[in-house]
């Protein structure tokens, strides 16, 4: 029992050392590279576009549940709903926001990733593009790593919104708040975006890294495909949440607790 | 014992997968501009001495000399400059699915370099005109026969005009004639580019006519070399049941093909 | 031009999904036939009950306590300001047990759970072992999908009940550590504000969710098409579908159960 704990310790501690070592790779290739613009591109459009939809219906969803859970909360309490909207969006946009867009898109976009990676190894094309003297990672990873780190931060921003927006129909709805207060903007401080953007760009830096890692690592057949999603999915979805915590913690520590 | 030096030597090498000893301690060398096949059971290793000498796996122990480069222990970005002067037909095509025929057979070159666009269209013209396939250009991967990914695979493999090229089943699975038209057309090339050849094959009588030597592995060990002209009646008794396809003999039943 | 375009791909989009939704309600509806009278294969279920419990333990007490970690992290400094710290269990103790618990837990079993569940069904069609099945007159729904709906369904609640009660002591840890509210603080101020049916609700959540999980697991498992590459596709396809009941419900449930 112990050893196989001891050796799951050891084989994620390898594991996590060959992840690491290809977040530095790909970081290296995307300065080799700067970024070629048509493939940048097409990637944005690729991982953006199928994906707007889709936050757009989920965020929505947490949007209007959040919002009323928010107003039963403090129905309560207080039943003084004037600050729900304030507090609401500091929240959208300091934290639920980036995050839950994040790990809608460690799913979709994370699997979608993987998926093709994971396919490409199993039939050997990743030996075949290496005969060829290409780099796996700057041809697979590369062109995804910024395209993500920047549709996942207006992803993030789009979702906020919506999540917003649809809060304040259920607050109306429900609790009879008006929109005039519910829609305050004015909580939101320079900090709470800075925040915004860092959880953005590091959640979009880390899905398609794990993603691509969890692909490349596939092996056997359909199977080592199947595990390789799944394990992108798991590890995008954990990344996602480990970020948020380790950022909004230290995010708590530098501004002595006045977020 | 050559005057020039060897174009492949490989030095007790060693490989394992897991648990499994799959070379135990091969010593080889071919000589530049030769033709050797490779054959035996199933799971002999065979392929993985391919995927040394390509630089696609390590050896565990031993030394991989191949065209004056020593791979083992080298990073992937000197290795692929080696692998610029290797092709290599995989087992299973591993062609690119996303990517038409012109694109899949036009890659090695323009990952090269140094080729202009219309110079690259007119090789690969003519390789796949010599391999039976003009007119194919614009298909997908999706759309082909087995037999035709295999040639898409054998021009892929041999448009740049390597100084080396790998074969890994160039036959399995194709008819008696079309399995002889693919050999007369590797031979064809081989005499044109005094190319170095390893050929892995189960068909044996068909690669005899092609390769100048046969080697022969069983159980991780090179157990035989000779004359490919002279195979069925070789010294050694394993040899010639492997050959002649008898069932009585000194080879044991060997184990299931490997992944 | 564009209006067109986007016209059609609505529609492609909308009957896509109107498919798929229908795929699934059709299997729905022979899981349920399969259960009257209950004719379940018992080694089958256990079988899938450890499986499938035993694997994702590890992943959701950790993503469980993260959870917590988290909300506690952005109800705290709130709470404190107002120096209402008797109240923070009970913030963050609310959208734990109603929210945050049941929807993460189940994102995160959707992707360890269904999407496992998803590539071994998916592997088992694509190599014509359900065909196989049927063959011996064995109903592959009633043998192979049902047990692993009912395992799932049983495992996700145990697993949210278990789960909440971790992410409570995350975040009472966290609170202790990183905001120096006491455990008794935490403590009463979650007994005395929060009722049980907070915690029911969010276990009623999970049944719901467990539903959609299992039956969109499942569904993209069996309706798979294609060979390696397919297996990716569905299980990327699997996890989206969840990840949009799960927000869907999550919704609904919260909308009309209220309280």
């Amino acid at each position: 029992m112990i050893a196989r704990i001891g050796g799951g310790v050891l084989g994620a501690g390898r594991a996590a050392r060959e992840l690491w070592i290809v977040y530095v790779s790909t970081l290296a290739g995307v300065l080799r590279r700067g970024g070629a613009r048509g493939e940048l591109v097409r990637q944005l459009h690729a991982i953006g576009n199928k994906s707007l939809l889709f936050i757009v219906v989920t965020l929505g969803f947490i949007g209007m549940v959040m919002a009323y859970e928010a107003c039963n909360q403090l129905g309560r309490i207080t039943g003084d709903y004037s600050q729900v909207g304030g507090q609401f969006i500091r929240l959208i946009v300091s934290d639920f926001g980036p995050t839950l867009t994040a790990m809608m898109l460690a799913t979709r976009v994370g699997a979608g990733i993987a998926a093709e990676i994971g396919s490409m190894k199993v039939t050997e094309q990743i030996d075949a593009l290496r005969m060829s003297g290409v780099l796996p990672i700057d041809y697979l990873i590369v062109p995804r790593f910024l395209a993500s780190m920047i549709m996942t931060l207006v992803l993030s921003v789009i979702g906020g919104l919506v999540m917003f927006g649809a809060g304040g129909l259920t607050a109306e709805h429900s609790f009879g708040v008006n929109p005039n207060v519910f829609y305050d903007f004015g909580q939101v401080r320079p900090r709470h975006l800075i925040l915004m953007c860092i959880k953005g760009l590091a959640y979009g830096a880390a899905i398609p890294v794990v993603a691509g890692f969890c692909g490349l690592r596939a092996r056997g057949s359909s199977e080592g495909v199947g595990w390789a999603t799944t394990a992108a999915v798991i590890g995008g979805s954990f990344a996602v949440i480990v970020l948020d915590f380790v950022i909004s913690a230290a995010a708590l520590f530098l501004t002595g607790g006045d977020l | 014992m050559s005057v020039t030096s060897p174009a492949i030597r490989l030095a007790d090498v060693a490989k394992r997968y897991g648990r499994r000893e799959i070379l135990a301690g091969i010593s080889l060398e071919v000589a530049p501009g030769s033709r050797l096949g490779l054959i035996g059971p199933a799971a002999s290793g065979k392929s993985v001495i391919l995927k040394l000498v390509a630089g696609l796996e390590q050896a565990d122990r031993g030394r991989v000399d191949v065209l004056g480069t020593e791979l083992v222990g080298k990073r992937e970005v000197e290795l692929g400059r080696v692998r610029r002067r290797i092709g290599m037909l995989f087992q299973n095509y591993a062609l690119f699915d996303f990517l038409t025929v012109e694109r899949n057979v036009a890659f090695p070159l323009e990952q090269r370099g140094g080729m202009s666009a219309g110079d690259i269209a007119t090789r690969v013209a003519e390789r796949l005109r010599a391999v039976g396939l003009a007119g194919s250009e614009h298909k997908l991967t999706g759309e082909l026969s087995g037999g035709m990914k295999k040639r898409v695979g054998i021009a892929r493999a041999t448009v740049a005009d390597a100084e080396l090229v790998l074969y890994d089943e160039p036959t399995a699975g194709l008819d008696p004639v079309t399995t002889q038209k693919i050999y007369d057309l590797l031979a064809a090339d081989q005499a044109r580019t005094k190319a170095t050849v390893i050929a892995v094959s189960s068909d044996v009588v068909a690669l005899a006519s092609f390769v100048d030597e046969i080697a022969f592995l069983y159980q991780g060990k090179l157990i035989y070399r000779g004359p490919a002209a002279t195979i069925a009646d070789a010294p050694d008794p394993m040899v010639r049941q492997f050959v002649r396809g008898e069932l009585e003999g000194p080879l044991e039943d060997v184990r299931t093909e490997a992944s | 031009m564009i209006g067109e375009r986007l016209i059609v791909a609505v529609g492609a989009g909308a009957s896509r999904i109107a498919q798929e939704v229908g795929g699934i309600l059709i299997l729905t509806g022979q899981v349920l036939r399969a259960l009257v009278p209950p004719r379940i294969d018992r080694r089958e279920l256990v079988k899938n009950l450890y499986k499938m419990g035993n694997r994702s333990v590890p992943i959701v007490a950790l993503t469980a306590f993260f959870a917590g970690a988290l909300m506690i992290l952005q109800a705290g400094p709130f709470v404190k300001k107002f120096g209402a710290t008797s109240l923070a269990g009970y913030a963050s103790g609310y959208a734990v047990l109603r929210e945050i618990g049941p929807i993460l837990i189940a994102l995160m079993f959707s992707g360890r759970v269904g999407a496992n569940n998803t590539a071994e069904l998916a592997t088992m069609t694509v190599t014509e072992q359900l065909d196989g099945l049927r063959a011996l007159a064995i109903d592959p729904v009633a043998f192979l999908v049902v047990p692993r709906v009912i395992a799932m369904m049983v495992m996700l609640v145990v697993l949210t009940a278990l789960g909440d009660l971790v992410a409570l002591l995350g975040a009472a840890v966290v609170a202790r550590t990183m905001l120096e509210v006491d455990f008794s603080t935490m403590y009463y101020s979650i007994v005395d504000n929060l009722r049980p049916f907070d915690f029911l609700l969010g276990v009623y959540k999970s049944v719901a969710f467990g539903a959609a999980i299992a039956m969109s697991s499942c569904y993209f498992g069996v309706a798979v098409r294609g060979g390696a590459v397919g297996v990716g596709k569905a299980v990327n396809a699997a996890v989206v579908a969840s990840a949009v009941s799960i927000m869907l419900l999550d919704f609904l449930l919260t909308y009309l159960v209220g309280g």
